[in-house]
């Protein structure tokens, strides 16, 4: 049901599909579909980093190790460029790195998204880097057809909202896929063309009814979903991650509805400042304490999972005050931690049967 | 049921350890048995030994819960628990006011807070690094050619220290080889190394606060040095117990006894 990213990206580029290369996390789609560009995430698969540790420290975290790697042994998939959003330091370091000390062959582009407490100074700042960004597409692919700009933001908030019925359904457990089936659905919006991927959202059936609850109701908040072993073991156990607050997915979408784009800068600007607080964009930690409880107390969770990727310190940087925050709530925390490597180690299976038993199975199959 | 005996086997990555106790809470059998490279064979042995030590027939045996890294190995089990709950019911069975269990083992260490029951409330693990374990002291008792035994010695801890890293265990061991060529004496470098052991648990007790009476298990509760250290540190008394190895497998012993009960 939901293509493999390589296989999926290896068709569009030699369909003639423009690729461009894009890093983690926030950065406007919309500007690329309306030049025919399809982005597609870097990031993920997993697999061996041999080249990247050349060129980088042992402390920097495996989502730049993994993304500099697939740049250094590109497949021949992207042919548009590479975009480095702002999503932290290291990232922006490695877009540098890229740009003027490796070198790639196709342009290498920035897109310094506003950081901190937003203002109208701020939002006056993302306007301009919507235009600048719509210019520098411009200069390369060619005027920008305003029509298509506004469809792909009519697309892109058609989209938005499936996705919210989904995460809806998914916290009243109306969605009968697994957390591994849910997850692989949200990260397919990392690569898929917008048309390909609205399909399959509305492919996904929402029951009428709540399905049977799950065991233990998590919520889980990090940049990315613990790997498919790990989800499985989750399930084993009851686990159901009924809400989650991740970079990978729903810090992309909108905590509430906007009209249909007239103008889409003005839209995109709106829409951005409508993302839920994350990490990332290093503003308030309470704003962020306050919406986690409110996330934690809708799905109805009784354990927050942080996952966290192994120095990731946008989110390290918050996570200490979180915990202390949602447990002074009563809500049990699990913290796993990530290098985005596949299986399941033994202590992390402890950690996960150990807070199980802490919520009141005290002996397990 | 007043016949009933009950089995806690704790796998761990140094020794196997089973105990068996009987329907009153009281200890029948206990063995300390290596682990090697086989958990399931060693489980099966030290299993085997603990009903010769205690003159126990198979059939006695109502209920065996396994624990430790190595539980899932155990096919003779009747269900399996982790180390950190079992630890849990083991101090509180052995010192009932305990309130946060200090368990220093082989390859990890937690902080663990309990209930007045010994059901965990919370707990913290350092599972990725061999600093502040037992492994980390092993590595450095083979480069001070000493014993375990000699190397807990509290002595040691009484007099001046060095500072020796607690963020990894080869960086330590580096700086070990470094203070022994400048001929710094090796008691001083021991205390830096104890001291070193208590900062990394010191980083976890405060990220889970401590309540009521501290009991430190595992293996590395037998390192007496280290628990003088700990105490200064945590300004404290700790409860040790005799056999602080076996706490996990008697924990699980408990656990297996109240399963049954529940049935």
């Amino acid at each position: 049901m939901i293509p493999n990213r390589s296989e999926y990206l290896k068709q569009q580029a030699l369909q003639g599909q423009k690729i461009m290369g894009v890093l983690p996390a926030l950065y406007p789609k919309e500007l690329l579909w309306a030049f025919d560009i399809l982005p597609a995430e870097i990031w993920d698969p997993p697999g061996d980093i041999v080249k990247a540790n050349r060129h980088l420290q042992t402390t920097i975290c495996p989502i730049v190790k993994q993304s500099l790697e697939f740049i250094l042994t590109e497949p021949g998939i992207v042919n548009a460029g590479y975009l480095f959003p702002h999503t932290c330091d290291s990232l922006q370091n490695l877009g540098s790195q890229v740009k003027d000390m490796i070198g790639v062959p196709v342009p290498v582009y920035t897109f310094y998204n506003p950081k901190g407490n937003f203002n109208k100074a701020t939002r006056a700042y993302y306007g301009d880097i919507l235009n600048e960004f719509l210019q520098v597409l411009a200069d390369v692919h060619g005027p920008p057809d305003i029509e298509k700009l506004r469809a792909a933001c009519e697309l892109g908030l058609k989209i938005d909202g499936r996705r919210i019925e989904l995460q809806q359904a998914r916290m009243t457990d109306r969605l009968s896929l697994n957390s591994q089936q849910y997850f692989q659905l949200i990260r397919a919006a990392e690569f898929m063309q917008p048309v390909d991927y609205l399909y399959l959202l509305n492919q996904v059936e929402i029951q009428d009814e709540p399905l049977k609850s799950h065991a233990i109701r998590f919520l889980i908040s990090g940049i990315l979903p613990p790997n498919d072993m790990t989800l499985s073991f989750l399930d084993d156990l009851g686990i159901g991650i009924v809400a989650e607050d991740l970079l990978a997915g729903s810090r992309r979408i909108p905590i509430a509805t906007l009209d249909p784009p007239a103008d889409p800068i003005e839209y995109l600007t709106d829409r951005f400042f409508l993302l839920p607080p994350c990490s990332t964009k290093a503003g308030s930690l309470d704003h962020r304490q306050q919406y986690l409880k409110k996330l934690a107390s809708d799905s109805k969770a009784q354990a927050v999972l942080f996952n966290i990727v192994k120095f990731c310190e946008p989110e390290l940087f918050d996570h200490r005050s979180l915990v202390k925050s949602l447990k002074n709530e009563g809500l049990p925390v699990l913290s796993l931690e990530t290098e985005l490597l596949p299986g399941l180690s033994g202590q992390t299976q402890t950690r996960i049967e150990a807070i199980v038993e802490m919520m009141g199975d005290e002996v397990l199959a | 049921m007043s016949n009933a005996l009950f089995a806690g086997v704790d796998v761990g990555s140094l020794s196997t350890d089973v105990v068996l106790i009987d329907s009153a809470g009281a200890t029948r059998a206990e063995v300390v048995f290596p682990t090697g490279i086989n958990g399931a064979e060693a489980a099966q042995k030290a299993y085997d030994l603990a009903l010769e030590q205690g003159g126990i027939s198979r059939d006695q045996i109502k209920a065996v819960i396994a624990t430790g890294y190595g539980r899932a190995a155990v096919a003779f089990a009747s269900g399996k628990t982790t180390e950190i709950s079992c630890h849990g019911v083991g101090a509180h069975h052995l010192f009932p006011d305990t309130g946060t269990v200090i368990d220093i083992g082989g390859q990890d260490s937690k902080v663990i807070q309990v209930d007045g029951r010994g059901r965990m409330l919370d707990f913290s693990m350092n599972d990725k690094c061999a600093a502040g374990t037992g492994r980390f002291l092993e590595v450095m008792a083979a480069q001070l050619e000493m014993n375990l035994n000699e190397l807990s010695d509290p002595r040691h801890v009484s007099g001046e220290s060095v500072q020796i890293s607690s963020t990894c265990t080869v960086f330590a061991e580096s700086e070990v080889i470094s203070l022994l060529a400048k001929h710094t004496p090796r008691e001083q470098i021991i205390n830096g190394l104890q001291r070193s052991i208590v900062n990394r648990i010191w980083s976890m007790v405060i990220s889970i606060g401590i309540q009521g009476e501290i009991t430190i298990t595992g293996g590395v509760a037998k390192n007496k040095g280290l628990v003088t250290v700990l105490e200064e540190k945590l300004g404290m008394h700790l409860n040790v117990p005799d056999n602080p190895q076996t706490v996990g497998a008697l924990g699980a012993a408990h656990i297996a006894q109240r399963g049954f009960k529940d049935e």
